[in-house]
């Protein structure tokens, strides 16, 4: 069984299923690449609008999308270093 | 850290140097907690930031105290402070220096414990912070609760390196396990001074492997 992913790693695989959906994606779609149920993604998706890591897109054809905010680049791109700083203390 | 015999300037020098580098190194750290919680929401990132936190305002507080010492300064924040005697300006530079690092180490343990209690976190604060004040002799007792809890922060770094074996991991152990025969040296210190020199080189290596492990982590 693999183990319960910390925050960090739910936060870094939404904005990693944004990323490779050419940073434009449906809720529907985040749901199923980040693996989280639909009352968790709502939740994960409210925070991450609040912490301005992703914008919500309102396209009339599309319906309602997500893209990644300048911050939310930045955030994929200090994955690493956090995840190693966390690693290296404990903070699991 | 707490010294209550004059001591040589060369040495006042070398702790002022060692202390606003340990100060400045933990401030880092706890930055980057900051930083790591601001964008994630982990909690443990957060409360890790508060113990480094106070960890820092610790040694900013000693390098004060030690600036004061060094450049015969005390007078003057005797007078600023509205404090009569100068005895009582080192009493509050070693009980703050007491509280907040014991604060840090606390809120170290209770991150490391996985809970979400604030009620266990007070209560273990308390029974800390009461049984220095009411003891006879503070600063052993002071240096005898912050080694044990330094042993179990140990304990807990040796499981997470023996979890994941990573130089990374391996340095943060041996930094706690320096800042612990660092502290346990200090108990000696109280009456000798070679003690003291040797418990605040532990130390000194202790913040240079964790400055070195921020380093490693954040040019990847």
């Amino acid at each position: 069984m693999s183990k319960k992913r910390s925050r960090l790693e739910v936060i870094h695989d939404i904005l990693e299923a944004i990323k490779r959906k050419n940073k434009i994606i449906k809720p529907t779609h985040i749901m199923y690449k980040s693996n989280l149920s639909h009352k968790m993604m709502q939740s994960y998706l409210k925070e991450l609008l609040e912490k301005d890591l992703i914008k919500e897109i309102n396209d009339s054809g599309k319906g309602k999308t997500f893209s990644l905010t300048q911050k939310g680049i930045e955030y994929l791109d200090q994955y690493k270093k956090m995840i190693g700083f966390m690693d290296s203390f404990g903070l699991y | 850290m707490v010294h209550f015999n004059p001591l040589p300037s060369w040495i006042l020098n070398y702790t002022l140097f060692s202390e606003i580098a340990f100060a400045i190194i933990t401030f880092a750290v706890c930055l980057y907690s900051f930083k790591i919680y601001k964008l994630s929401g982990e909690k443990k990132s957060q409360l890790f930031g508060f113990a480094f936190l106070f960890i820092s305002i610790n040694y900013f507080l000693q390098s004060f105290l030690t600036l004061a010492a060094l450049f015969k300064l005390e007078q003057n924040i005797c007078s600023l402070m509205k404090i009569q005697d100068l005895q009582m300006l080192t009493l509050y530079g070693i009980y703050s220096h007491l509280f907040f690092f014991i604060i840090g180490l606390i809120t170290l343990v209770y991150m490391t414990l996985n809970i979400k209690s604030i009620k266990t976190y007070i209560l273990i604060l308390a029974i800390s912070i009461v049984s220095i004040l009411f003891s006879s002799n503070k600063i052993y007792i002071y240096y005898v609760l912050a080694s044990i809890l330094l042993i179990y922060i140990s304990f807990y770094y040796l499981m997470n390196y023996t979890k994941n074996k990573q130089i990374k991991t391996l340095l943060v152990l041996i930094a706690f396990l320096f800042l612990l025969f660092g502290n346990i040296h200090f108990i000696f210190s109280i009456n000798h001074q070679v003690y003291y020199l040797i418990g605040h080189f532990l130390e000194f290596i202790a913040y240079l492997l964790i400055l070195l492990n921020l380093f490693l982590v954040s040019r990847k």
